[in-house]
């Protein structure tokens, strides 16, 4: 109830008084600034009316506001800025403080900006890891100290020149005075120019470890609801460790991640080009927050349509808001058929029987569909399916791993999904055991990754969807993470021992040893070994260092740790992760549904990393309870959770549910008979269908080793290939049961529909196929031929509900 | 039981005798881009006189162009590397001592040797930017060109539009996509992949042909029913994935009931001599198979030198692992360069291919003109060289230059989208073609201003 109020609550028509963004201001030195947004609502639209209102100031000898809405201080005092449009008005106070202190431009806060916005220590100019003709900057700024040094001391001091400042290098070049490769980075008459030029004439002070540094990052508005061609002003606040916030909107660098919803200019203006929902990332000083631009689609949608959806936990409030926002209806609940093989096929990799469908069906009570997760969740094949999923991630195969030591890994995974091992236990267990790989299963992840470099790579991608390899040689160019940062977490695993069994190769001992460190590759000398954001531990410790990375690794306040898993159980049910590529969160990637990740990262944690709790929140929804039908409001919708998201089965599911339905197991070279290709503890196990149908290589971690397109190599395998074809004619096949029991067609058509689809045939269905079964049997000649002639006929249609798309896929 | 084979007559179990029993309707099944391209071709986007077809060689890694077509002899050690030019056949033409055959067809190829990006310095930016002329920004995925051909001209006869080979391109450590796809076109356009090592000593595309215990009435039975079954069920019509599965099961029919696209494939038909001059790796004979699929009708080849640039000798010499040294060049990258490319412009000439086939082969980026301390070099996406050859481009000559280190253009800069404006001139589509994005959003297939590389036809 609580729930419906809220949506009743939201003002749909109301036009909501001018505000003025953000509400208040403090101006602390000569060059400081603020630009303020006139804003309104209506209709649930946001309104930018920065360009039409009236400004004014109470005091212009404090605090003078230009007609665009952008204060500068004037002397210290008070004042208060007005913004009028017909009889609205609204106000904001200004305080301005400290212009009587001299006012230097920092090398730290203003001239590194500078340099960035403007694109000059950027990945394809001087930022890039050679430099360009000679002159280097640090990527993006990141080592103020260095960038210092390079523009003062090197090149003769030509750079920059004390003596006659607009004669420097930087300001020539940049302005084009004289001729440079990279054009023209700002004009003489531009602030730009003169930040640089005050900053040289003022003596060039150096940056100092008692600069303020930036703490956080602020942004207004940080969410508008716009319609196509609307445009809308972002203003981006940095909050300062003395305690300053400042406009910093000059300086941010915007992008928007969805091009297709709104484009954002080098200023923050941002237009919006079509329906749905955009991030723009705002960066500044190696920070990074979003302002949501969100267009309703122009579909008619009435409160009728969201009462249908009933909210039956706190995913469905945060799915049903979104959804509200963008004038998507949700499709209907999924029907009871479509539910129980959906719910089988996601959590557990089997389809349910015939029986287990009929009993379903049968079942009047009304939380027959809750019953039955629990039911699945407890199933041996919950097991299996959720151990093969996390050996892909830990890339257990026979290709390094021994036989035994390959056992004992997938039979470690295995043990940890049957106890439902907590997900930090999992990741502990790992990074703080010592001893033998073949009594230890887990500690083969040291085997399989030796040397510290790739154990970073594999743990942050693993364990915190990070991918750190470009980091290895330079600064990410395209996230936060630092060389320096790379190698200070590398030392973490340099004193990892591994020494050999003599008498099985394949069984070693894992260990911490007291000694060793790993260099960083330029500075020769090893750093103390930090996880990426975490704490130092000191280089003379001789504490296991692993244990310092786990415990950093699994804490709660680590902020892609919870963010990680969460984002890749939810994919595996609901057919897209709130970030996309499942595997990828880093913080440039933004999600579709923040308030909802959010939500879910807070459960998990508050329910201690329990893996099947989550399975079970996202499967008692009705978010994951919608039919995959769409309505005329949502057909292009695979983002917002407004149907359930059609996806192909991964290739060991399908052949596991073709052996069901066809009663013929597939026969794995040195597996014993019956084993499923989801109890496959390796990918190296010759099967073709798995080749075709996209089976991981588990070399990289990576989820595009797992591809699940359908292609022509796929159809051809099961059109002319053995595998579906022979399981299809066995002799100790479901056809060859089917007509030993002497079934009629029409019971054999429901048991078919039954195994294959969890659904009984339509009357169409079956009117048709009875007339096709019908003319296919009436054939000339003997009783015999008339008998195979049926079989065929049978074993055909079998075929044919075995590659349609209602088998293939998961609806 | 009859043996199934479309091309023959055959006869069935009706008794009646037919031929390409599975032809009727399959390609208008098929209708890969059929009804896009009478439209286009209404609207004169299409210039049906330059049926031409292109090979694209993806060089994955980043061929360095000091050690290939862009030689500095006379700059310092450090800067010049470890080898040598060589005189080629055109006078004023050399190349890396590593190329002995490319340098006596120097005649057939023009090398462009200024080429620059200036995106991030790595590999996946590269290959988004040389096979779809843009970067992706804004969640927007360019599809490839030759996505885009099929698209608008659709296939001819039984073959796919546009094919690639071996295998996509897998990790390259940036985690974006690399530009193999049809992008926002969807994935009806994406290429066939052949997933499949043609060196393989049993090299076949698996399943071309119904097993002998199956007949044919059976497989023809199978389709139509398969067909009737799927059309019930209206779910799937919003699905990309459900689409793409209708239209393989659509092309498997249409190659597994054609004899001239099965042989295309069939690598086994050519002599163990020709075989050999394209190497017997899977890059030659990727080559020598591209040759074959566009005799065949194929429009476009896409073909990925390497998969991956991690624990692989490729183009990507950073001197230290999981990467390649320099030295891999002379043993192993450059004569399989060497050898494929030369034997495949020999015989594309030979066959009288060459005129209305383009080859073009690249890698995304250069690298570092100072060799580094590992004895390798590193990514160096301001200058580099590309190659071009056939569809009407003028061969024996070197279009733009670097400076003296090979850092940077010196003359005529050209970009990634310069390249895939000039693919697009030789395929015959016009330049200010738009496609429809998101939303049906119109998207101009090259950024509006960018012409094809002119010097290429002078």
């Amino acid at each position: 109830m609580k729930f419906v109020a809220f949506l009743l609550a939201l003002p749909l028509c109301a036009q909501t008084a001018l505000q003025i963004l953000p509400p208040q201001a403090e101006l602390r030195a000569v060059e400081a600034k603020q630009q303020f947004l006139a804003e309104s609502q209506q209709g649930g639209f946001h309104n930018d009316a920065t360009s039409k209102v009236t400004w004014t100031s109470s005091n212009p000898a404090v605090a003078k506001v230009d007609a665009a809405g952008l204060v500068t201080p004037v002397s210290d005092g008070d004042a208060v800025i007005t913004a009028t449009i017909g009889q609205a008005k609204a106000t904001a106070n200004v305080k301005v403080a400290g212009l009587k202190q001299p006012f230097n431009w920092s090398f730290r806060n203003h001239v590194v900006p500078v340099m960035t916005k403007t694109g000059c220590n950027q990945g394809a100019c001087h930022g890039a890891l050679a430099g360009k003709n000679g002159f280097k900057l640090t990527l993006r700024g990141y080592d103020p100290d260095v960038d210092y040094d390079t523009l003062t001391r090197q090149s003769l001091g030509r750079r920059v020149s004390l003596a006659d400042p607009p004669a420097s290098l930087l300001l020539q070049k940049a302005s084009f005075g004289i001729p440079h490769g990279g054009g023209l980075r700002f004009k003489k008459d531009s602030l730009e120019y003169r930040v640089v030029q005050e900053w040289i004439a003022a003596g060039a002070p150096a940056p100092a470890s008692t600069d303020a540094e930036v703490i956080g990052l602020e942004s207004f508005p940080k969410q508008a609801t716009l319609k196509p061609g609307d445009e809308q002003s972002l203003i981006v606040r940095a909050r300062y460790s003395d305690g300053r916030v400042e406009d910093v909107t000059r300086w941010v660098k915007f992008s928007s991640n969805n091009e297709g919803v709104a484009l954002v200019d080098d200023y923050g203006k941002v237009k919006v080009t079509g329906h749905g929902e955009a991030a723009i990332s705002l960066w500044y000083s190696s920070r990074i927050i979003y302002s949501r631009i969100t267009a309703p689609f122009s579909n008619q949608v009435s409160d009728a349509d969201y009462r249908k959806f009933t909210p039956r936990n706190f995913i469905d409030e945060h799915v049903a808001r979104k959804l509200r926002g963008l004038n998507l209806a949700p499709s209907a609940p999924a029907t009871d058929t479509a539910f129980i093989r959906r719910a089988y096929l996601d959590a557990a990799g089997v389809l349910p029987s015939a029986e287990e469908v009929e009993q379903f069906l049968a079942d009047q009570s009304p939380d027959k569909r809750a019953k039955l997760v629990d039911r699945i969740l407890e199933k041996d094949e919950y097991v299996d399916y959720w151990a093969y999923k996390w050996s892909d991630l830990m890339l257990v195969s026979s290709r390094r791993l021994g036989p035994n030591v390959m056992w004992s890994f997938y039979n470690w995974i295995h043990d940890s999904v049957a106890a439902n091992k907590p997900w930090d236990q999992f990741a502990r267990d790992i990074f703080t055991s010592s001893g033998s790989t073949r009594s230890n299963g887990a500690l083969n992840y040291f085997f399989l990754h030796k040397d510290p470099i790739d154990l970073t790579e594999n743990a942050t991608q693993a364990f915190l969807g990070q991918r750190l390899t470009c980091a290895r040689c330079h600064n990410h160019p395209m996230e936060k993470w630092t060389q320096k940062q790379y190698y200070q977490m590398v030392n973490l695993f340099a004193r990892v021992g591994i020494k050999s069994n003599s008498t099985d190769p394949n069984d070693v001992m894992v260990f911490a040893k007291t000694s060793g460190d790993v260099n960083h590759p330029r500075l020769l000398r090893p750093l103390p070994p930090t996880p990426l954001d975490g704490q130092p531990m000191s280089l003379d410790s001789t504490e296991d260092r692993r244990k310092h990375f786990a415990a950093w690794l699994t804490s709660p306040k680590n902020p892609y740790f919870a963010r990680n898993i969460v984002n890749r159980v939810w994919a595996n049910f609901m057919g897209r992760g709130l970030v996309d590529p499942v595997d990828d969160v880093r913080e440039a990637n933004a999600s579709s549904n923040e308030e909802l990740f959010k939500a879910l990262i807070d459960d998990f944690i508050a329910h201690k990393f329990d893996v099947k709790h989550l399975a079970r929140t996202i499967m008692n929804s009705s978010a994951y309870q919608l039919s995959s039908e769409a309505n005329a409001t949502n057909q292009s919708d695979n983002i917002y959770y407004s149907k359930y998201i059609i996806k192909r089965l991964p290739g060991e599911v399908i052949l596991d549910a073709m052996s069901q339905v066809t009663g013929v197991p597939t026969a794995f070279p040195n597996y014993p008979a019956g084993t499923r290709a989801l109890q496959l503890p390796d990918v190296q196990v010759k099967s073709e269908f798995l080749t075709a149908f996209g089976r991981p290589n588990r070399v990289i971690c990576d989820m595009s080793e797992r591809s699940s397109d359908p292609s022509i190599a796929q159809a051809l395998h099961v059109i002319n290939g053995d595998t579906l074809n022979k399981k299809l004619s066995a002799a100790e096949g479901a056809v060859a049961l089917f007509l030993k029991l002497g079934l009629s067609d029409s019971r054999i058509l429901d048991h078919m529909f039954l195994s294959a689809y969890s659904r009984f045939p339509t009357d169409a269905e079956k009117q048709s196929s009875l007339k096709a079964l019908a003319e296919a049997r009436n054939v000339n000649g003997t009783a015999d031929a008339q008998k195979e002639a049926r079989r065929q006929a049978l074993e055909d249609l079998l075929w044919v509900l075995l590659t349609s798309k209602e088998f293939l896929f998961n609806s | 039981m009859f043996r199934f084979d479309a091309d023959r007559s055959v006869e069935f179990c009706d008794g009646f005798r037919r031929r390409d029993f599975l032809h009727a309707g399959s390609l208008a099944a098929l209708g890969l881009g059929m009804p896009a391209f009478l439209g286009l071709k209404a609207q004169g986007a299409v210039d049906k006189s330059k049926d031409n077809n292109c090979i694209m060689m993806m060089l994955v890694g980043g061929p360095s162009q000091l050690d290939t077509w862009d030689m500095k002899p006379n700059a310092p050690l450090e800067i010049r590397g470890p080898y040598k030019p060589i005189k080629t056949n055109v006078s004023g033409i050399e190349i890396s001592e590593n190329f002995p055959r490319m340098a006596k067809h120097a005649d057939k190829y023009a090398i462009v040797r200024s080429m620059y990006h200036t995106a991030a310095a790595v590999h996946d930016t590269g290959h988004q930017m040389m096979q779809t002329g843009r970067l992706f920004q804004g969640g927007v995925e360019h599809p490839h060109i030759g996505c885009v051909l099929a698209k608008m001209k659709g296939s001819k006869g039984d073959v796919p539009p546009h094919v690639l080979l071996p295998r996509p391109i897998g990790a390259t450590g940036g985690n974006m996509p690399h530009g193999q796809s049809a992008g926002y076109l969807g994935k009806t356009f994406d290429p066939f992949t052949l997933n499949a090592d043609p060196s393989d000593p049993n090299f076949r595309v698996p399943d071309m042909l119904p097993p002998d215990y199956l007949t044919a009435l059976r497989v023809d039975r199978r389709r139509n029913w398969r067909e009737m079954v799927d059309r019930s069920v209206s779910k799937f019509e919003t699905s990309q994935d459900a689409r793409l599965l209708d239209s393989t099961f659509h092309q498997a029919y249409t190659l597994m009931s054609s004899e001239k696209a099965r042989q295309a494939f069939e690598l086994h038909r050519e002599p163990e001599k020709i075989r050999e001059k394209y190497g017997m790796n899977r890059f030659g004979q990727s080559c020598l198979l591209a040759r074959r699929l566009v005799e065949a009708g194929v429009r476009f080849v896409t073909i990925n030198m390497f998969e991956t640039v991690f624990d692989e000798i490729t183009w990507d010499i950073h001197g230290s692992k999981p990467f390649s040294p320099i030295s891999c060049y002379k043993d192993l990258v450059g004569p399989m360069f060497d050898m494929a490319y030369s034997s495949l412009l020999e015989e594309l000439q030979e066959r009288g291919l060459l005129q209305n086939t383009m080859v073009v082969g690249f890698g995304e980026f250069g690298r570092t003109p100072k060799v580094n301390p590992a004895g390798g070099r590193d990514h160096w996406p301001q200058c580099w060289s590309i190659l071009m050859a056939g569809g009407g481009v003028k061969g024996g000559q070197a279009v733009g230059s670097s400076d003296e280190i090979g850092a940077a253009p010196k003359d005529r800069p050209t970009t990634p989208a310069e390249v895939a404006a000039t693919i697009y001139h030789t395929l015959g589509i016009d330049l200010e073609t738009e496609l429809p994005g998101a939303q049906g959003r119109p998207i101009p297939i090259v950024d509006r201003g960018v012409g094809p590389i002119r010097e290429l036809f002078a």
